[in-house]
């Protein structure tokens, strides 16, 4: 009995390492050598098949690879997947400082705190955190935030949607007070409020009978959640659905209850060809390729970093030209090169109103750790101002025409 | 041998206790391990990818460097100290595969101490008090579901996976409501009521070391221990003997939800410094795997504890370096707890064929 089971296992040992050594091929580890190579490490929350927002970094991180390659800068990314906002995070960037990182990009909002803790004892190491805002203001010079000002995004989206509605209203498809939009926000917060109302101006500039309902998840990243969220909008009689999360279930969700989409993040037109008009995004290699030629030329760069439209930082995904209304693209190009040359304001308070009053005050950042913005004024030659004062969005502010269903 | 009784090709019978030498069973063992690893070449060579090389990765990245063993030693923490806390219950057949909650309890517990009190008292006293907490929270957690098993012989599987739920969503509620300090997160603690680092590592170890001593005199050489022992034998015999069995199964749920608790308050003040709502991260289930692995001996915990901390290092290095996607590494370690659980089956009973049955009887 034993002899035959040692026979067998042994017979498996050795098939089983022919079979692996037929099958391995040893794969070339990048190409060394020739001009200046520069150690990045980069610290994801999930990994590429989210096909959302760490995708959306990946792409950032091969586009950036690409140019600095063009510039004669060799990068050696080291990544780290699928770390979780916890202690796994401090062991992460201490791991990419041990290994020779010269820059550690943290991907995630909830890295933030346990990256601050391994930055001060690497004080030659640059350290960022994307989406977040405790480290341009603390009092260490190696540690970064940075964001870009989606929310120009969002108004060109919100554009496309709302042209596709007033189409929907001129072919009387259905009536104008029916114009509703859903959105499927992750967390209450000003992010997502800044973003899902910036969608809504862009909307209501070109179909000024629409309204919208959002609904928030209370998660990042909840598939299923998700597509609930979307599913009961649509129940409750929105036209077109876009997100503010990570998944592309509210995608699939608006297309088999008949109801447009536009997407976050990624293009989902795959995922949902007949309602998914259009996405827009961060292009994060703009970022990177900045960053990293600074660090690479042993230069400095900002704590905080936020661009926008006009540098490319945000990006419209490709427009699913088989369902949006015409003369969309005349329109979009027609509000990019406004927003580009800064004569159209997305916040311009002549725009919206709060509670039936024009906005006239409000303030962008928090000084006393209470979490209400109290310094720092916004509001000015008659826009608020988003993203100006620090990368990280802070229009927090509840405006008439959309309704919080949780 | 003469009746025509058709012998099945394979058939499986149970050893008995003395059939099979220790050696032998070591044999088996070391085999099924052999057998994964094999199987898990298979798996990587289908990604593309020379699975010695990843083996050697897995190693490197793991035990490599001082950076990476502390890592390594900071994953099996948690592993040893809840794999000692669901021993005694199964020794008892007591299945508590509560811990998760129980650990998450502990870890409730030990962060409303270190909210309300950390700026008010010195480091050490808080942290005590922060144990402490931790101990009653995560004990009593676990005394809920013993108690009712006690009363009412509710069914305890399902009983202690409910309520892990109950606490995680407790927890979840905490962090994005009265708790919530940016974002849905809860603010970090104060310096005070983070555990101090021994060797570079936060000092949980030496808990869990200490504990596993405790563990094994507990369960080997005291009289609770030998109770337990009873029980998880024969119910009957324990009560024949005179034993309380409700009051047992009571006070052994106490002691496991309470060093799981320990274990939370060690993941809360060793290393998150904060609490969130999935601040077990699985470590109450995967215990389960390291408690039976380790047939409940107190000491081969360490040494599992630290190959599942070597494993997950490993693969989290795997995806870095060779950009072998986690699920493939996933399915390593799933293949490798398979085989190593499965092969007790083969120690427990032998395979016997059919020719060997008929011992020159039938044919050939």
């Amino acid at each position: 009995m034993k002899k035959i089971l040692a026979f067998v296992l042994c017979l498996a040992l050795v098939a089983a390492l022919f079979a692996g050594c037929s099958d391995s091929k040893t794969p070339d580890e990048g190409g060394k050598g020739n001009a200046e190579t520069i150690k990045v490490g980069l610290i994801c929350i999930g990994d590429e098949n989210d096909q959302g927002y760490t995708y959306n970094f990946i792409r950032g991180r091969d586009a950036a690879t690409e140019a600095l390659k063009a510039k004669g800068i060799n990068v050696e990314w080291v990544t780290k997947w699928n770390i979780g906002e916890d202690s796994s995070c401090e062991d992460a960037n201490i791991e990419l400082a041990e290994a020779g990182c010269k820059l550690i990009i943290n991907n995630s909002f909830g890295f933030e705190d346990y990256m601050l803790k391994v930055a001060p004892n690497y004080p030659d190491i640059q350290f960022v955190s994307c989406t977040n805002q405790a480290s341009w203001g603390d009092e260490l010079p190696n540690t970064h935030n940075a964001f870009a000002s989606i929310y120009e995004g969002r108004y060109l989206a919100g554009i496309v949607a709302g042209m596709k509605l007033q189409e929907l209203i001129d072919k009387g498809e259905i009536k104008a007070e029916e114009a509703v939009i859903g959105y499927v926000g992750a967390f209450p917060f000003a992010e997502v409020k800044s973003g899902y109302t910036a969608y809504f101006l862009g909307a209501r500039s070109v179909c000024p009978s629409v309204t919208m309902k959002v609904q928030f998840v209370n998660s990042w990243s909840n598939a299923t959640e998700e597509s609930n969220a979307a599913s009961a909008l649509c129940d409750a009689g929105c036209k077109l659905i876009s997100q503010h999360a990570d998944n592309s279930s509210p995608a699939t969700t608006a297309q088999s209850k008949g109801a447009f989409f536009t997407s976050y993040n990624n293009d989902m037109i795959s995922v949902a060809p007949a309602a998914c008009l259009v996405g827009t995004r961060i292009d994060w290699s703009i970022y990177f390729t900045e960053i990293i030629e600074a660090v690479a030329g042993g230069k400095e760069f900002p704590q905080d970093w936020c661009k926008g439209l006009a540098d490319g930082a945000v990006v419209l995904t490709e427009l699913n030209k088989d369902i949006i209304a015409p003369g969309t693209e005349e329109k979009l190009a027609e509000v990019e090169a406004k927003l580009k040359d800064g004569s159209l304001q997305v916040f311009d308070t002549k725009t919206f109103t709060v509670g039936g009053q024009e906005l006239t005050q409000a303030f962008a950042l928090d000084s006393d750790g209470d979490f209400v913005p109290d310094k720092e004024e916004a509001v000015y030659d008659g826009a608020f101002h988003e993203s100006t004062v620090q990368s990280a969005p802070y229009f927090a502010i509840d405006i008439d025409g959309i309704t919080l269903l949780n | 041998m003469d009746e025509k009784i058709k012998t099945p090709l394979i058939r499986l019978s149970k050893r008995s206790q003395s059939s099979l030498s220790p050696a032998a069973a070591w044999l088996i063992r070391l085999g099924s391990i052999l057998l994964a690893l094999l199987l898990g070449c298979l798996v990587v060579a289908i990604t593309g990818n020379n699975p010695i090389k990843a083996y050697g990765t897995m190693i490197s990245g793991s035990l490599g460097s001082k950076v990476y063993f502390q890592q390594t030693v900071k994953k099996a923490i948690p592993l040893l100290g809840c794999a000692l806390a669901i021993a005694p219950c199964f020794k008892m057949r007591f299945w508590n595969i509560g811990a998760e909650g129980q650990i998450t309890a502990g870890a409730l517990a030990a962060t409303f101490v270190a909210r309300t009190l950390g700026a008010k008292l010195p480091s050490l006293p808080l942290l005590l008090i922060m144990a402490a907490a931790a101990i009653l929270g995560g004990g009593l957690w676990g005394l809920i579901p013993g108690f009712f098993k006690a009363k009412w012989n509710t069914n305890e599987t399902l009983f202690t996976l409910m309520m892990n739920y109950i606490i995680i969503g407790v927890v979840a509620w905490l962090q994005a409501g009265p708790w919530e300090a940016r974002q849905g997160r809860i603010a970090q603690f104060d310096a005070a009521a983070q555990l101090p680092r021994v060797a570079g590592i936060h000092c949980g170890w030496i808990i869990v070391l200490l504990l596993v001593l405790f563990i094994h005199v507990y369960m080997r050489h005291t009289k609770q221990g030998y109770e337990i022992a009873v029980i998880g034998d024969s119910i009957r015999t324990a009560q024949y003997a005179g034993m309380n069995v409700g009051r047992i199964m009571m006070r052994t749920m106490f002691l496991s939800g309470a060093i799981s608790g320990l274990v939370g308050f060690i993941i809360v003040a060793g290393a998150n410094h904060t609490l969130a709502h999935d601040v077990a991260g699985g470590v109450g289930f995967t215990s389960i795997t390291v408690a039976w692995l380790s047939q409940l001996n107190a000491f081969a915990m360490i040494a599992i504890s630290m190959m599942l901390g070597v494993l997950t290092k490993g693969a989290d290095t795997l995806q870095t370096v060779m950009n072998i996607p986690a699920a493939i590494s996933d399915i390593i370690i799933g293949l490798l707890l398979f085989c190593m659980l499965g092969c007790e089956f083969f120690i427990n009973y032998q395979i016997i064929f059919r020719h060997k049955a008929g011992k020159g009887g039938a044919e050939k």
